[in-house]
Order: C-alpha cells, then sequence, then structure tokens
C-alpha cells in the first residue's frame, strides 16, 4: 500500500540534536576563546589543551551542528517538495545512529590526541570509514526519494541538496585517502594512518577539500534550507525561480576551482595561485544573485519584517552571506591576502560566514520546523525567539569587527621592518596587542551562545505542550 | 593533443553549456512554467501564498 503521510521521526531526531550539538560545539569555541585569554584555564590537562579541543569545536559546529541541521531539513523538504514518503527508511534511521556515532566517535578520539591532522578533516580512518558508509546511505535516500517522487519538476533546493551530497562524498573520499599505520605492521597505533599525497599535492588536496567543504557544506546545502524556508516564512514564492536555476549552475561550474586561494604565497605553482584568486574573484557574481534573490522574495512583503524575528533570522543571515562573500573574493587577491592571512582577519571572516549566516539560516529554519514536527502552529515563545535574534546578531558583530581590527593590527605589526631590516615588533608584542580583541571576540562568542540556551529553553517547552507528529498527510491532488 | 590543449577545450565546452543554461532558463518559452514550479513548496499547504514570481 502506497504510504499517505510523511516521515518526520528522522526529521525530528536530527532537528533536535541539531540544537543539542550546537550548544555543545558553541560551548567549546567559548572555552577556547578563554583559552586565548587565560591560558592556564584548562590547569594543564592536556585532553583539554588548546590544540585538541580546537579540532572538536570545528567538527562540532560543521559536521554536529550543521550536519545534523542538513540532514533534519533536507528530509522535510525532499519529502514535502517531491510529495512522497522517504524512500529506504531503515537507511535513514541508520543515517541518524550513524551519523550520531561519528560524532561521540569525534567527541572521544579528538581530545585523546588521535587526528589525522588534516584541517576539518580530522578523524581517523576508522571513522573516516564509517562516514562514508553513512554518506553513501544518505545519498542513497535522499535520491531514492527523488526518483519515486509524484511531482513532475524537482524544486531547487532538492538541486542544492543533491549537488551538496554528491561533492561532499566524493570530496571525502579522495582527501580521505590514506594507509593505515597497521598495514605497515604496527600494532601500537593502529588507528594511525598517513595521507596518500606527500607534499604540494598534500596540501593542495587538502585545500581542494578544504575549501570545498565550506563551498558545498556550509554554502550550498544552506542556499537549499534559504530556498525552501525564506518563501514559506515569508509566504510568497522565490523572488526568481529563473535566477535560482542560474545561481546552482553558476556556483557549481566556479567553486570547485576556489581552493588554492588557501596556499597563496606558498610552494603550490604560481599559476595554480592565480587560478584559485581569479575563480575565487568570479564567486562574487552568484553569490550575490543568490543573496538578492533571497532578499527580494521579501519585497511587497517588508513589513513582516518588523514583526516577525524568524524572517529576521533569515533575512540577516542572508545580509552577513553577502557580506562574507564579498569580504571571502577580497582575501583572495594575493596583495591583500599577503596581509591577512595567517591574522585574526581569517578568524573573524570565518565566522562572518559560520555564525553569521550558517547558523542563523539554520536556528530561523529550525524555529519554523520544530513547532510543525510537535503538532504546534509556532515556538512556544516568540518574544523568546526576539530575544535570540538580538543577542545572535549583537554577539556576531561583536565577534567579527573585534577580529577584523585585530587581524589587521596583527598583519601590520608583523611586517613592520626597522630601516636595517630588522623586524619592529617581537612575536609576544603582537600577541600582547591582540588580548583586549580577545576579550571583546569572548563576549561576542558568550552573547551567542547564550541565544543558543535561550532557544533550548524555548524548543525544551514547545516539545512538551506539543506532540509527535506522525500523521502529516501526503497531498493526494498532484498539480506540479 | 597535450593536456594544455584538452583543458582548454574542456574550458570552452563548459562555457558553452553554461550560456546554454541561462539561455533556457530565461528563454521566454519557460516563463510560465518556472513560475509554476516556485510555487512548488505551497502545493500541500493551506497557506497559498499571493502571486509572485518573476519581476520583468
Amino acid at each position: 500500500m502506497e504510504a499517505t503521510t510523511y516521515n518526520y521521526k528522522v526529521v525530528r531526531q536530527f532537528a533536535i540534536m541539531t540544537v543539542v550539538w550546537g550548544i555543545v560545539g558553541m560551548l567549546v569555541g567559548v572555552i577556547l576563546a578563554s583559552q586565548l585569554i587565560w591560558p592556564d584555564l584548562t590547569f594543564g590537562i592536556e585532553w583539554l589543551s588548546y590544540g585538541r579541543l580546537r579540532p572538536l569545536h570545528t567538527n562540532a559546529v560543521i559536521f554536529a551542528f550543521g550536519g545534523s541541521a542538513m540532514f533534519a531539513v533536507s528530509y522535510y523538504i525532499v519529502q514535502r517538495t517531491c510529495q512522497v514518503r522517504l524512500w529506504a527508511e531503515k537507511l535513514a534511521a541508520f543515517t541518524f545512529w550513524g551519523w550520531t556515532a561519528v560524532i561521540v566517535l569525534a567527541a572521544i578520539t579528538l581530545p585523546m590526541g588521535i587526528t589525522s591532522s588534516k584541517e576539518y578533516a580530522e578523524l581517523e580512518w576508522p571513522i573516516d570509514l564509517l562516514i562514508a558508509v553513512v554518506w553513501v546511505s544518505y545519498a542513497l535516500v535522499f535520491f531514492g526519494t527523488i526518483i519515486k517522487r509524484k511531482t513532475k519538476h524537482i524544486y531547487v533546493s532538492n538541486w542544492f541538496f543533491g549537488a551538496y551530497i554528491l561533492v561532499i562524498a566524493l570530496l571525502h573520499i579522495v582527501n580521505s585517502a590514506e594507509l593505515p599505520w597497521i598495514l605497515g605492521g604496527s600494532t601500537s597505533a593502529w588507528y594511525k594512518s598517513y595521507s596518500a599525497y606527500a607534499g604540494v599535492q598534500d596540501a593542495m588536496v587538502q585545500w581542494w577539500y578544504g575549501h570545498n567543504a565550506v563551498g558545498f557544506f556550509l554554502t550550498t546545502a544552506f542556499l537549499g534550507m534559504m530556498y525552501y524556508f525564506i518563501p514559506k516564512q515569508a509566504g510568497r514564492p522565490i523572488y526568481s525561480y529563473r535566477l535560482s536555476v542560474v545561481h546552482f549552475w553558476s556556483l557549481n561550474f566556479i567553486y570547485m576551482w576556489a581552493g588554492p586561494h588557501h596556499l597563496q604565497y606558498t610552494a603550490l605553482p604560481d599559476w595554480a595561485q592565480s587560478l584559485g584568486m581569479v575563480f575565487s574573484l568570479m564567486l562574487l557574481a552568484p553569490s550575490w544573485g543568490g543573496m538578492m534573490n533571497g532578499i527580494m522574495t521579501l519585497s511587497g512583503a517588508w513589513h513582516k519584517l518588523r514583526t516577525d524575528p524568524i524572517l529576521k533570522f533569515m533575512v540577516t543571515a542572508l545580509s552577513f552571506y553577502g557580506m562574507s562573500t564579498f569580504e571571502g573574493p577580497m582575501m583572495s587577491i594575493k596583495t591583500v591576502n599577503a596581509l591577512s592571512h595567517y591574522t585574526e582577519w581569517t578568524i573573524g571572516h570565518v565566522h562572518s560566514g559560520a555564525l553569521g549566516w550558517v547558523a542563523m539560516i539554520t536556528i530561523g529554519s529550525m524555529y519554523y520546523l520544530i513547532p510543525r514536527l510537535f503538532g504546534r502552529e509556532s515556538m512556544w515563545s516568540t518574544k523568546l525567539i526576539e530575544w535570540h535574534f538580538w543577542l545572535s546578531t549583537i554577539g556576531v558583530v561583536l565577534y567579527i569587527a573585534s577580529m577584523w581590527i585585530a587581524g589587521v593590527a596583527q598583519g601590520l605589526m608583523w611586517r613592520a621592518a626597522n630601516p636595517d631590516g630588522t623586524l619592529t615588533y617581537s612575536f609576544a608584542q603582537v600577541v600582547a596587542t591582540m588580548h583586549p580583541f580577545y576579550g571583546i571576540r569572548l563576549m561576542g562568542g558568550s552573547l551567542f551562545l547564550s541565544g543558543m540556551l535561550m532557544m533550548a529553553f524555548n524548543v525544551w517547552q514547545t516539545v512538551r505542550a506539543g506532540r509527535v507528529v506522525n500523521d502529516a498527510p501526503i497531498p493526494q491532488a498532484v498539480h506540479a | 593533443m597535450d593536456s594544455g590543449t584538452l583543458s582548454g577545450l574542456i574550458t570552452a565546452a563548459f562555457i558553452v553549456v553554461f550560456i546554454g543554461i541561462v539561455w533556457w532558463a530565461y528563454s521566454k518559452g519557460n516563463k510560465q512554467r518556472f513560475e509554476e514550479d516556485a510555487r512548488l513548496p505551497f502545493e500541500d499547504d493551506d497557506d497559498r501564498p499571493a502571486k509572485q514570481g518573476d519581476k520583468q
């Protein structure tokens, strides 16, 4: 018999874990920010040292918080816009437990110091294998659902999700090609492995991975989220569907080649560095096209922004997306990069994208989604969402402004030289200059985290007063 | 054919394909269908929105 309801169970699981992992990941971030101010904060306990907690923070916010959010919304949107129940539901359940297992394993191994030392790909080979299996299952569930759809057209969000799923599979498998030490006869550290690539090739593969993780995990996937939830929350279709088609393809054609901008002025061949810079500059066009498409969806409904904090989250997210996708290409220009690279400016840029864009569009979407998964019309408290919005916005602004100033100061001080060629400032002098800015950053990050705690409370109250929805009906009449 | 020529040809082919996509997306004949496709998220709800679609 054909299913008459959607599968909301797996969506619900991932949605709740999004909030939980968001708090965990951001809490680790706040601890790290404090460690930079008070280096002895964790009493020299090695498991809590900065070098081990830092990859825990990045993995938790990107793959646990961002990843869970993407699983939740892609399973929700693909069902509702294809008007069918998920394909292979047991496999979908496996993706939840498998992904959660990956996160727990990361939380254990990273503080132990077990790492492949590749940024955003630190997890060792046994976990890499589990990620690959979970991801292939995800692809099967997602594309299986697309194939059995009842609608003729595949909605644009699903195109973005499809690209994200395929590219992440490709990136993960290629970049994680590694040789386990156990094959070399060692039994002392069987989990240890070494990259299959060496030298500058290794660096290039790593940053091809690293930048496309930003491009396809943190951008393409969340644009799919944007293309569904902004129209839904604003109550009107996307401003230009045709622009969204061009947006999708131009992003895909260009993003893949921007990675070398992470390796400006390194041993990477000069032409490859220039290629990375030029493609990064071109990315400005699709990025801003997409941003405007989202914002213009509100044309004629601007008044809703005054009263609807969920829309405020989404539109502010797009504004930060616009800002960081302008800043990124600028920073990829070699002469700018010569100043910005290795400084706090980069940290500011990343958080403008990660907190401003990814977290805020996710938070807005979750406030739309969660009540619907628990049979309620809206969240328990709209006032609390409004508070969350202002805390987050002020938090991000404090964070990125302090890191801009700190980064530029840092870059200028590092390059300052006396007439005789010696450096004007010692490294320790530069570190001392950072001190007040680290304080402001900690304040910004703490505000953002406290907003997340409010969200958790609001979600708790919503869930408590709601009921688990397992009977959302699939429409029988098909139009599009 | 050396690898440089091959990459040049592939780049050129990609550009042609991309221009084709833009032409297809913005051709008059497809205006109607894309406006309908944009309404897909609203097909299954009672909160049907006002007509908007592409602005000319």
